[in-house]
């Protein structure tokens, strides 16, 4: 597995954890427990948004991984 | 036969005319009077019987009844308003031990020998004197202690640890029925009911009871006790997804030659680890 793929992977279960944070910041009744998820999509969009950067990055780098 | 109707029609009207006195002298707990109203709900019972098998007449009846129903209220109304009234009905909480002490001539004064005190001591999970500091007699006879602060039970403020605030479970299945109320002061509809029960591939009739906690997951509990099916564990595998990525993101801190990309991964490496510390309370009970 290319680095890129890996990456790809590890964004891909982040940004799932990102829908669950929203279903949570969503149905949550507790107004401080909203807050806290919503922080947590936050943090987690900036990360998700750092590791596509990078993504592109390495997949200039190593165009003939690309798409995996 | 005259008189047997007679008995009838009037224990039926007392039935309720004292349950309504009743009713109306308060929602106290019957353990939890005080010895006054006690005795007021006795003598409204016998007077009940009294009149009820035609031993006093009506007249003479309704008026001590009106009389011992409306006096307890008026002094609770009293006692609400002022405090020396409170004090003069219910009398005072009696101290019975003082930094650790018992203190025996409150003890006589309420007339309780040492066995007494420890016997309710014990009813509250005292059993050694030791480890009471304060313990206090309340108006209705109740021993409440306060135990030293090395023997309380411990808090999470004890521990220092976080603990995410929670509001009630609320009820929203009953005996294979929805309840509508409450699914509807939680926002949802019996839509999401029907949706989260596919989820799991179970209908309805099958759901014995049904509760939404507070981060608004369903638990469920089934008629058929061997049907076993796994509980909502979304908050465990997210808290897992947050470790992976952070694990993964070190990985890649460390194959990386970029310099930038890996001071970009190990802020993110960070800032993955105070989320983590902030959720842990919220995911992980």
């Amino acid at each position: 597995m290319t680095v890129a793929s890996q990456v790809k992977q590890t964004l891909a279960s982040l940004k799932g954890a990102r829908g669950t944070l929203r279903v949570y910041s969503t149905q949550t009744r507790e107004e401080e427990a909203r807050s806290m998820y919503t922080d947590a999509i936050v943090v987690t969009s900036s990360i998700i948004a750092d590791l596509e950067n990078r993504l592109q990055t390495l997949e200039f780098e190593e165009p003939q991984y690309k798409g995996n | 036969m005259n008189e047997l109707t007679q008995i009838i029609l009037k224990s039926i009207a007392l039935f309720f005319l004292v349950w309504a006195a009743v009713r109306l002298m308060g929602k106290r707990n019957m353990s939890q009077i005080n010895p006054f109203s006690f005795i007021s709900y006795i003598v409204i019972a016998i007077v009940a019987t009294l009149m009820s098998i035609n031993l006093i007449n009506l007249a003479t009846g309704f008026i001590t009844l009106i009389v011992w129903a409306a006096f307890p209220i008026a002094l609770d109304y009293l006692s609400i308003k002022s405090r020396l009234m409170h004090q003069l009905i219910n009398g005072k909480e009696a101290v019975l031990i003082k930094h650790g002490k018992i203190m025996e001539e409150n003890l006589m004064r309420v007339r309780m020998t040492g066995e007494d005190l420890l016997a309710q001591l014990r009813s509250k999970n005292a059993f050694n004197m030791a480890d009471v500091e304060f313990a206090v007699m309340e108006t209705n006879g109740t021993i409440n202690p306060y135990f030293k602060s090395d023997k309380k039970p411990v808090t999470m403020h004890d521990l220092e640890k976080m603990s995410a605030p929670q509001a009630e479970p609320q009820t929203v299945v009953l005996d294979g029925n929805m309840l509508e109320e409450p699914l509807a002061s939680l926002g949802l509809n019996p839509q999401w009911l029907s949706t989260e029960l596919d989820k799991m591939g179970v209908s309805l009739e099958n759901v014995f009871l049904g509760q939404v906690d507070s981060s608004g997951d369903l638990y469920v509990d089934f008629f058929d006790d061997a049907v076993e099916l796994p509980q909502p564990k979304v908050k465990e595998m997210l808290y897992a997804t947050f470790e992976k990525a952070q694990a993964d993101l070190l990985t890649f801190n460390l194959q990386t030659e970029d310099e930038k990309a890996k001071e970009m991964y190990s802020k993110n490496y960070q800032s993955l680890e105070d989320l983590l510390n902030k959720l842990r309370p919220y995911l992980l009970h």
